[in-house]
């Protein structure tokens, strides 16, 4: 059925042309398994600003994605697809900042800051996501996450206004995200539902970190099997393993405060073995080898030196904390071939969807940031709940395994835990979602964090009743309720 | 093979979006990072590799909903491959596979392209993908010397494919491959006007038949000249002899070279000698059907092994494009006096295709033109003065952009080059 009347279609065309909106029924599988009243495609923030316009004035409900992935699509709603909003518009070395449209993809703007010794911040989900996505990622140690990193932002209010945050809103420069001129950071997060900022995302400035790697990593051989013809000269990737989660934690905390890590990421074994392996059967046995070949839990950890001295220092340092905590670096990630794909993988980002969705299809997870001797112990409970789904075979074994970082070498950081499964599988799709159900609301009733993906009714008022704030703020901010889902960053 | 066959990996689909770009690793920066010419053309999702398998999917599950805008999703796209090759860098699914079978389901239920009607037309009639092919197919040879393969026994058959033979731009190919052969001392022959159709492009458009049909043709006419190996000129006929023709177990023992394979062959064995200096600098295209879609075909069968992996019993070997035809057409330019050769960004496995594929060059030239005139500006921002192909089809398609463009790129085939050389 046709949602928009042909008059209505018409006006959405007039402002970005027939070739950018469609509404054929046949193509709206290829987004979600929903019906779009229209999926359209806009080329900048004008045509962003007159389309909300439009939908604030027929009454009609939007939603603006990137590159995919997920999300919530009501029947009938006005799918607006950012794909043309593609340009990296400035990087600014000086400043150490760049400004980009939704559609620029980490990896490419990754490449362009390297070949300036730059990098920033990129998030888990992978460097085939948008550059403007806010989360966590690989580099926190380095390049730190969320919020620190979005700097001016210039977006489109469920309205049909154009905000410009931070220093843009009292100049053209994109340097700051809390001024001269209005913050509104707390409004602009985007990420964690309720909290999702309704509107569109046009342009956002993303702060630049340092970068003491190769312009460009000497990747050779074929797809699927990359490697490095050789490992930069002051870098260095290892995995080690602890015999305790109180000792590799030890380890971790110590290692934040000695900065001596480009990155440090909590991959387990399931997760390193997906990295490095190019199939399903190769990733499983190399699972059950690595599994062999680990004391206990562990991370993966990237030295990168700004001077020989320099990076001789931090290699000693990195030493002596993992020898102090008993920890035992893997011999299979010593393997240069080995070293140097995970190194650059894991700078990249270019191997998230061999960890989440190679496996069986699909994932669900629970993420938290947080304290993270905290969030650890309550991710411990939570890898041991999902043993009885790896018994069952609803769920990929990873050991009951958790995974996870600290943040800007402090003690606050990332904890993640994931069930992968295969989709078409209904019974392990509802067992995972009870799993997570569960957990997330253990988490709060124990005491160890309130996770926003659980009950609001419950989680709020424990948190101040932020749900009820959020909701007055969102209905002054969107009054025709058009834009109900959010999510314009992803 | 069918599309019912491909549920489970098109239920595999995340949307991720990596089909879109070349491998995440290769990204070199905000320039020459897309890989599908379909998806950058025309921007909708439907258009790339995730976006067709998650229609191909649902429609499985709730009938074929037709539409002229599916179908002008459907026949856009030049069936290159990038998307697969892309996504299996990190996935272990078959993303061409289906929508190859998608098009064929829409050649079987009626819903064809009518450009490809008059390709297909031509084909059923005079035995060419070339619509308004005249002439005799070997008239190319007249003059040369050349043996009659289906008249004498020969060593080595040259399959001189549609466009090559009836093309009178691109009849020169021919004619260098001959003379290279030639010098080489190559019992060799062709099979001239009893040449036809390898039927590698009917399959790409969805007329499984009509391919089938070609290939029966074709492996007897091979039989009978007594050939132990057949030279390609095309990657066309290449993929389709040395993939396709095994993929539906018509290829038997049958050698299967492409002309760039074996000229390097006859270099390493002394039998060629490239001497004359040709000054020129030059960058390479992969074909498609050369490169990541030449990779051999691997018959497996096989269930998945219930549970929670996607994993099969046997294990499921995937070809992912990493065992293309890459290195031989390179080490031939590079043996060239001369030459001062440059790699492109896209290129190998993750190589941006020309745009002539996939009946595009028919059913959409301006599509096709938009494609190449991408890869030319990609071989322009080499520096180099000419861009080189193993693919006659790529070289027709890289003149037309360049004629609408106006640019100075320089367009050859390496037998152009090798025979200069010579």
């Amino acid at each position: 059925m046709a949602f928009l009347s042909k008059e209505v279609y018409k006006e959405f065309e007039d402002v970005v042309g027939e070739e950018n909106i469609c509404d054929d029924p046949a193509i709206m599988p290829a987004y979600y398994k929903t019906e779009f009243a229209a999926v359209i495609l806009p080329g900048n923030t004008a045509e962003v600003q007159a389309l909300v316009k439009l939908c604030n004035k027929h009454k009609l409900k939007f939603r603006p994605i990137c590159t995919g992935w997920s999300g919530m699509f009501p029947k009938g709603i006005i799918l607006f697809d950012l794909r043309r909003m593609n340009h990296i518009i400035e990087i600014n070395e000086k400043n150490m900042y760049a400004v980009v449209e939704p559609y620029v993809i980490s990896s490419e703007l990754q490449a362009e800051l390297m070949k300036r010794g730059l990098n920033f911040c990129i998030k888990g989900a992978g460097t085939n996501c948008s550059a403007m996505l806010r989360g966590h990622g690989h580099m926190d140690q380095t390049t730190s996450g969320d919020d620190r990193n979005h700097l001016a932002i210039e977006w489109v209010t469920p309205e049909g206004d154009i905000v410009r945050s931070g220093a843009l809103g009292s100049s053209d420069d994109w340097f700051c995200g809390d001024g001269p001129g209005p913050s509104l950071r707390a409004i602009l997060t985007s990420a964690v539902p309720p909290g999702v900022t309704p509107g569109v995302f046009t342009k956002a400035s993303v702060k630049l970190y340092h970068w003491p790697g190769p312009a460009r990593f000497p990747v050779v051989g074929h797809s699927p099997k990359y490697v490095l013809s050789e490992i930069p000269a002051n870098m260095m990737a290892r995995y080690y393993s602890f015999p305790s989660v109180e000792k590799m934690w030890q380890a971790e905390l110590k290692l934040g405060e000695a900065e001596v890590c480009y990155e440090l990421m909590g991959f387990n074994a399931a997760m390193v073995a997906a990295n490095i392996t190019t199939c399903n059967e190769e990733d499983e046995a190399m699972f059950n080898r690595l599994n062999k070949e680990v004391q206990g839990p562990g991370f993966f950890v990237i030295i990168a030196g700004n001077s020989a001295e320099d990076f001789a220092w931090k290699k000693k340092v990195l030493q002596k904390i993992v020898a102090d905590a008993d920890g035992k670096s893997l011999k299979t990630v010593e393997n240069p071939e080995i070293e140097g794909i995970l190194m650059c993988q894991c700078t990249r980002i270019s191997a998230s969807i061999r960890e989440t969705f190679r496996p069986g299809g699909a994932f669900n997870s629970i993420p938290i940031m947080g304290q993270r001797d905290l969030t650890i112990k309550w991710a411990i409970g939570a890898g041991e709940a999902k043993k009885p789904l790896i018994k069952k075979g609803y769920i990929v074994d990873d050991g009951g395994a958790f995974f996870g970082w600290g943040v800007e070498q402090g003690h606050l950081g990332k904890t993640e835990i994931f069930c992968k499964f295969d989709p078409r599988n209904e019974e392990a799709k509802k067992a995972v979602e009870k799993w997570q159900q569960e957990q997330t609301r253990r988490a709060f009733t124990e005491r160890y964090f309130a996770s926003t993906m659980g009950p609001q009714n419950e989680i709020g008022p424990a948190l101040s009743n932020y749900h009820i704030w959020w909701s007055k703020l969102v209905k002054a901010l969107d009054p025709n309720g058009v834009s109900p889902e959010g999510g314009s960053l992803v | 093979m069918s599309l019912e066959q491909y549920a489970g990996d098109m239920a595999m689909c995340c949307r991720c979006s990596a089909c879109k770009f070349i491998p995440m690793q290769k990204v070199k920066g905000a320039e020459f990072s897309y890989a599908c010419p379909s998806i950058s053309r025309y921007n909708f999702h439907a258009y790339s590799g995730g976006g067709r398998v998650n229609i191909g999917s649902e429609m499985l599950k709730s009938g074929m909903k037709y539409t002229d805008k599916l179908l002008h999703v459907v026949y856009n796209c030049q069936m290159c491959g990038a998307c697969d090759t892309s996504c299996k860098y990190a996935m272990d699914m078959e993303v061409l596979e289906p929508i190859n079978e998608f098009r064929i389901r829409c050649v079987e239920d009626g819903k064809t392209n009518p450009a490809l009607v008059k390709v297909i037309a031509s084909l059923r009639k005079k035995g060419t993908m070339l619509t308004d092919a005249t002439g005799k197919r070997g008239a190319w040879a007249e003059g040369l010397g050349l043996k009659d393969a289906t008249k004498e026994k020969v060593d080595v058959l040259y399959h001189v494919g549609c466009l090559t033979s009836y093309d009178k731009n691109m009849q020169k190919l021919a004619r260098a491959t001959a003379k290279i052969l030639q010098k080489a001392g190559i019992n060799f022959g062709i099979a001239g006007d009893a040449e036809t159709c390898c039927g590698g492009r009917a399959y790409q458009m969805g007329y499984k038949d009509d391919f089938l049909a070609q290939a029966k043709k074709n492996m007897a006419m091979v039989k009978k000249a007594g050939a132990k190996t057949v030279v390609t000129g095309c990657a066309d006929g290449y993929q389709a002899f040395k993939v396709l023709y095994d993929k539906f177990n018509l290829k038997g023992n049958l050698e299967v070279l492409h002309i760039s394979e074996y000229i390097e062959r006859l270099i390493k064995a002394g039998k060629l000698k490239l001497k004359k200096k040709v000054d020129l600098s030059v960058t390479y295209h992969d074909p498609c059907r050369l490169g990541r879609l030449g990779e051999p075909w691997i018959h497996w069968s096989g269930k998945k092994i219930p549970g929670d992996r996607f994993v099969f019993d046997p294990p499921k070997p995937y070809r992912r494009g990493a065992k293309g035809v890459y290195e031989p057409p390179r080490d031939v330019l590079k043996s060239i006096p001369g030459i001062k050769f440059t790699e492109m960004t896209r290129i190998k496995e993750y190589s941006w295709c020309c745009g002539a594929g996939g009946g595009v060059s028919e059913s959409n030239p301006g599509f096709a033109k938009w494609t190449a005139q991408k890869r030319i500006d990609e071989a322009v921002s080499t520096g180099a003065e000419a861009i080189v192909t193993a693919c006659p089809w790529c070289e027709k398609t890289f003149n037309e952009a360049i004629k609408e463009s106006g640019s100075a790129m320089k367009v050859y085939d390496i037998v152009e080059l090798v025979e200069k050389a010579i």
